[in-house]
């Protein structure tokens, strides 16, 4: 059986290579609208990959476009995996890092694998594109994008490469003893048969509340109050390993990468899947250190599943101020626009739609940074049929696996003698399926989550000096005056910025001339004026507010020649000479 | 140079191991490091120090484990001093405990006491801030070195304190002012109050700390050097960016390690913090609505009960009276050993200026302004304490050019901390109520242990668990949180033995002061058997019986 699987090994990357000598040709190949057709690293979109192939991308992507693509790490892991972060710019346009920026992750739950797909899918489409895709072109020559696959590294190749089930693990792999009985994952899932899935278990019984659907005899389905049934359901397959009378209560896990977050961080008792304080776990601390390192970050991706949302803050109620109206206008001309891009999805709000989450990724990135962010829940059975509010969503589950996966997505039910249980039946969905994307869907979706990321970093600030003019006021003393355009829906800062004075105020400098006094214009038509006494030649504005703009004012001797410089961190640079 | 420095530190090392008693002064970081080294070096059964981390300072924290044996596995008081910078005092208390204890060791009782509990003293969390009150510009700092945009204007430690008189500290500039919002106390004209605008009452001056307005932007040293306050950058009711609280909670390398260490620390059953917020003269007061919410903001009943208990005892032993009303600030350390780690936190500053007595001969009258600064110039002339204020002197202010401008005002650190002769007293009394709170430190006994007879190799096996200390096992909010061991009780039969009724293992909530809970099991078959029962904050115990 060992040796099979080395001969089979052997014989992969002769295949590998057999297929890039026998790749089509360019000319053999119409490009088909919207997607790369010759691509420089080949990938396949229908299919899942583990830490060590994302690594391998990261790192072919960056090697193929180095003008575009740096791939470097935000730190290690628990178990000392790198935490990867491809940079994505139009690299000879300026410094990716004064630019606007995008940042995306993907995978923070470990078995929501699909979100570093979507993130890889983003950073490969953006790169493969450049070159004959004109709004890719303008959009990296404005924006950087910062991309990281999994931020969830360890307990994904567990998910993958470990016996498993749709929900396990959605923790990291640091131990913990769950039942806080002194032992550490002792009693975790157990792989009864030894099939790689961790599924159901039922036992025959005539007193169970349960019976096998008629439609679709692998389903159970629980019978009226007024019927008997045939089944007792058992849980995910395992044993009492450690003799408390429980199954299964501590395996791995169980804490929340997703609870660990600097804002309103609230302690397990309050808020289940809290580690030991905000920023505990390793790699949410790199990530948030990467995000300080980069103060030009203006939007925010994270992607999860499932149920197919496009989730802003707040998290909580407790936190319902953190979000104020201006604020709240933003995020929903974006998630308006992300649920005519991505059918099936609905843009919602945590605390209300979904459910109270206190220490959330995008909780931090909004409420601690100013970050405009969302999380999108990615697959919804919608996209089973293209068909809304199923009413039967279970039993359409059943069909579309019978009808469109061929059975492929569940171990049939078989029977086995369990030690504490004695005779029961193993089976259930595999874990690749409920959560996570058929193959044939995985790019579509993608895609369509991409270009709601795109749309999202197209709308970070834009900014331009729009008009410079002078005046002359005698006795060698001039007026000039500059009109800063943001050309974009986002401002310079968010409102939650502005509240905290997070990231500090854009700057507008005049050089050349000899600054006598310097003031911001409230208007310009009635001439009412705030003056900045100090350091006049650099005017400080708290915000340049989405399309919008802001007007500045010099008094000056001996204008001559000048220039108008706009420095924001989240805006970028800008200048223009008289 | 190096050689130099060397024999330097072991002079100072000499001195102080000889000369402990005598100090005339707080001891600075090195001080701190010399004296934690000593009781290594004299103790080392008994005493391990520890650096968890350098702060961005790169100062150690030290970290002592005081008991013998496992000490990881018997129930621990934890003591911090130097939580806020300023307050050198804690440290003293903190590292003086320390010192007490072990010198006392070879005490029956003493050696008792370290065979069944463990001590954890943090003499400083806060050693880069603490060292700016032996620097040549005194001042009250609670800041690491960290260097920060306090007034998040995008320049960093642009504007700090100016020792102007050259005096070596930092004290207050008054500028004769309309606008001014103080005034003179008339009770004590050298010290400036608030006008009350409702009584009629006119402000004259404006008041500032010693230093310029390096950056012109109208405020007044508010971004010199530093940083992160300890004490204000924990998790529970953070204040998000203030100065001093950093860029989110937890950021800070000391806090971090701290935390780190702790929560590896099961047995850790109560902290006690020297620092500002005061809960040991007057307690915190049970209020049913604020456990009642999601976000508990309150102490449950049971853990306020307890701190009564504690407060009590505090106010009986040590006879420190008048505190001062004390409220906790929000991201600090006490409130967080509560609300987060789940333990027992008590903390008291240690000392306060005492209410002045009225001096008849003098012909003095009761203060009736409250005051801080008036009632301790007063105790300050009653105790003989001298050069704790600077008097009022003209000054010639750049930013306040032609205007009447004086500095002087009462000295950074007095109200905070005693004259150094005052020191010694104060390790002692705390020292005891210390000694006297372990001695309520919760501990897990078996007794009552019962095997009936059913027949046909049948037992009815029955045993009660006890907690013979006066504490609860655990707290009522540690009861809720993950990172508090419940009670696990094992029972451990032998081969040819099955268990017929009750588990195997358990875990069981709390079991409060003097309380206990019986458990039972229906054994099958005979042979010995064993009990195993206690969790790290409560000891354990283990019998041993034969069916």
């Amino acid at each position: 059986m060992k040796k099979f699987i080395k001969n089979i090994s052997l014989t992969l990357p002769m295949l590998v290579i057999g297929t890039a000598l026998f790749a089509q040709q360019p000319e053999q190949i119409m490009k088909a609208s919207g997607s790369p057709a010759n691509p420089k690293v080949p990938m396949s979109w229908n299919r899942y990959y583990d830490y060590a192939a994302i690594t391998e991308v990261c790192k072919k992507l960056a090697k193929a476009y180095p003008d575009l693509v740096k791939v470097e790490s935000m730190g290690k892991s628990f178990m000392g995996k790198e935490m990867w972060v491809m940079t994505i710019s139009d690299f000879k346009t300026g410094d990716p890092s004064k630019k606007p920026a995008m940042y995306i992750d993907g995978n923070i739950h470990s078995n929501e694998i699909q979100g570093s797909e979507f993130a890889l899918y983003t950073a490969w489409y953006l790169a493969e594109s450049f070159a004959d895709t004109r709004h890719i072109q303008e959009l990296l020559a404005d924006k950087t994008f910062y991309i990281a696959p999994t931020i969830n590294p360890d307990a994904r190749d567990n998910f993958i490469h470990a016996a498993n089930n749709a929900n396990s693990p959605r923790s990291g792999m640091i131990p913990v003893d769950n039942d806080r009985d002194g032992a550490i994952n002792e009693d975790g899932y157990d792989d009864l048969d030894g099939d790689g899935h961790i599924v159901f278990m039922r036992r025959k019984n005539p007193n169970g509340r349960f019976k096998a659907d008629q439609d679709d005899p692998r389903r159970m389905i629980s019978v009226g109050v007024d019927q008997q049934g045939e089944y007792e359901l058992l849980g995910y397959e395992g044993i009492d390993n450690d003799g408390d009378g429980d199954v299964n209560e501590d395996g791995e896990g169980f804490y929340d990468p997703n609870r660990d977050w600097a804002w309103n961080w609230q302690p397990n008792y309050v808020q289940s899947g809290a580690y030991k304080y905000p920023f505990s776990l390793p790699e949410n601390r790199s990530i948030a250190d990467f995000v300080m390192k980069h103060p030009n970050i203006a939007g925010g991706q994270s992607y999860h599943n499932n149920g197919g949302m496009i989730l802003r803050g707040p998290g909580a109620l407790e936190d319902l101020d953190t979000y104020n109206s201006q604020d709240v206008q933003v995020y929903d001309a974006l998630g308006k626009k992300g649920e005519e891009l991505i059918p099936g999805y609905k843009y919602l709000v945590v605390y209300k739609d979904l459910y109270s989450v206190f220490g959330g990724e995008l909780d931090w990135f909004y409420g601690g940074r100013g970050i405009y962010t969302f999380s999108n829940e990615l697959w919804t059975n919608f996209l089973m049929y293209n068909k809304a509010g199923d009413a039967n969503s279970q039993a359409s589950q059943y069909n579309f696996d019978r009808d469109l996966l061929f059975n492929d997505a569940f171990v049939n039910w078989k029977a086995f003698k369990h030690p504490q249980y004695g005779d029961i039946e193993i089976g259930g969905f595999k874990k690749s399926f409920g959560r996570l994307h058929p193959g044939f869907l995985l790019e579509s979706d993608a895609h369509r989550n991409m270009s709601f990321t795109l749309y999202h970093a197209y709308h970070t600030p834009k900014l331009s000096v729009e008009e410079i003019s002078e005046k002359d006021l005698g006795g060698g003393l001039k007026e000039i005056t500059a009109v800063i355009a943001n050309k974009r829906l986002m401002p310079t800062h968010s409102s939650q910025d502005l509240k905290y004075k997070i990231e500090v105020p854009d700057m507008i400098s005049l050089t050349g001339p000899k600054v006598i006094a310097g003031m911001i214009v409230n208007n310009r038509d009635l001439n009412i004026t705030t003056e900045q006494k100090n350091d006049a030649q650099n005017i400080r504005v708290p915000n340049i507010p989405g399309n919008s703009t802001v007007t500045v004012r010099w008094i000056v001797q001996n204008a001559g020649k000048y220039s108008v410089k706009v420095d924001s961190k989240k805006g970028g640079i800008v200048s223009r000479s008289n | 140079m190096n050689n130099i420095s060397k024999t330097i530190v072991l002079i100072m090392g000499i001195f102080l191991f000889c000369g402990e008693t005598n100090a005339q002064d707080y001891s600075n970081y090195a001080q701190i490091s010399q004296r934690i080294n000593a009781l290594s070096k004299s103790y080392p059964a008994l005493v391990r120090a520890k650096s968890l981390t350098k702060t961005f300072g790169g100062k150690d924290i030290w970290m002592l484990t005081i008991g013998s044996g496992q000490t990881d596995q018997k129930p621990a008081i934890a003591v911090f001093g130097g939580v806020e910078g300023s307050h050198l005092l804690g440290t003293e208390l903190a590292l003086g405990f320390a010192e007490k204890l072990l010198n006392a060791s070879s005490q029956d009782s003493i050696k008792a006491l370290l065979a069944n509990n463990t001590f954890y003293v943090f003499p400083n969390m806060s050693p880069d801030a603490t060292e700016q009150y032996f620097s040549q510009s005194r001042y009250a700092r609670s800041s690491n070195a960290r260097p920060t945009d306090d007034d998040r204007d995008g320049k960093i430690n642009e504007d700090p304190f100016e020792d102007l008189n050259k005096d070596g500290k930092i004290s207050w500039v008054r500028v004769e002012d309309a606008t001014g919002k103080y005034k003179s106390n008339p009770e004590d004209p050298r010290s400036m109050i608030l006008a009350d605008p409702n009584k009629g009452e006119t402000g004259k001056y404006l008041l500032l700390s010693e230093g310029l307005d390096n950056d012109k932007d109208g405020n007044f040293n508010e971004d010199g050097e530093g940083g992160v306050h300890f004490n204000k950058n924990m998790s529970y009711a953070y204040p998000n960016f203030i100065p001093g609280s950093g860029e989110h909670m937890v950021s800070e390398n000391e806090n971090r390690a701290l935390l780190d260490k702790l929560f590896e620390l099961f047995n850790i059953h109560s902290v006690i913090t020297f620092g500002p917020y005061n809960n040991l003269s007057a307690p915190v007061i049970f209020n049913a609505p604020a456990v009642a919410k999601r976000v508990i903001s309150g102490y449950y009943e049971a853990d306020a009960k307890t701190n009564a208990q504690v407060s009590e005892l505090y106010n009986k032993i040590t006879g420190l009276k008048d505190a001062p009303k004390s409220s906790p600030t929000g991201g600090d350390f006490a409130q967080w050993a509560y609300y987060h780690y789940g333990r027992n936190s008590f903390s008291t500053p240690g000392w306060w200026v005492p209410k002045a007595k009225v001096d008849t001969a003098r012909k003095e009258k009761d203060l009736k302004i409250e005051d801080q600064v008036s009632n301790y110039l007063r105790w300050a002339k009653s105790e003989k304490i001298e050069g704790s204020f600077v008097e009022w002197q003209k000054i010639d202010h750049p930013d306040f050019p032609g205007k009447n401008v004086e500095l002087g005002g009462i000295d950074p650190f007095v109200l905070l901390n005693p004259p150094y002769k005052l020191v010694e007293g104060l390790v002692k009394k705390h020292y005891e109520f210390i000694l006297e709170l372990s001695k309520k430190l919760p501990s897990v006994d078996l007794i009552n242990i019962k095997k009936e007879k059913l027949g046909d190799g049948l037992t009815r096996v029955t045993a009660t668990i006890i907690n013979n200390g006066s504490m609860a096992t655990q707290t009522k909010v540690g009861e809720r949180s993950y990172w508090v061991k419940k009670i696990s009780v094992k029972l451990i039969p032998s081969a040819n033995q099955s268990i017929i009724s009750g588990r195997k293992n358990q875990v069981i909530d709390a079991i409060e002061g003097k309380g206990n809970i019986t458990l039972t099991w229906l054994i099958k078959g005979s042979g010995k058997l064993s009990i195993d029962a206690g969790s790290p904050t409560s000891g354990s115990k283990s019998i041993e019986l034969a069916l």
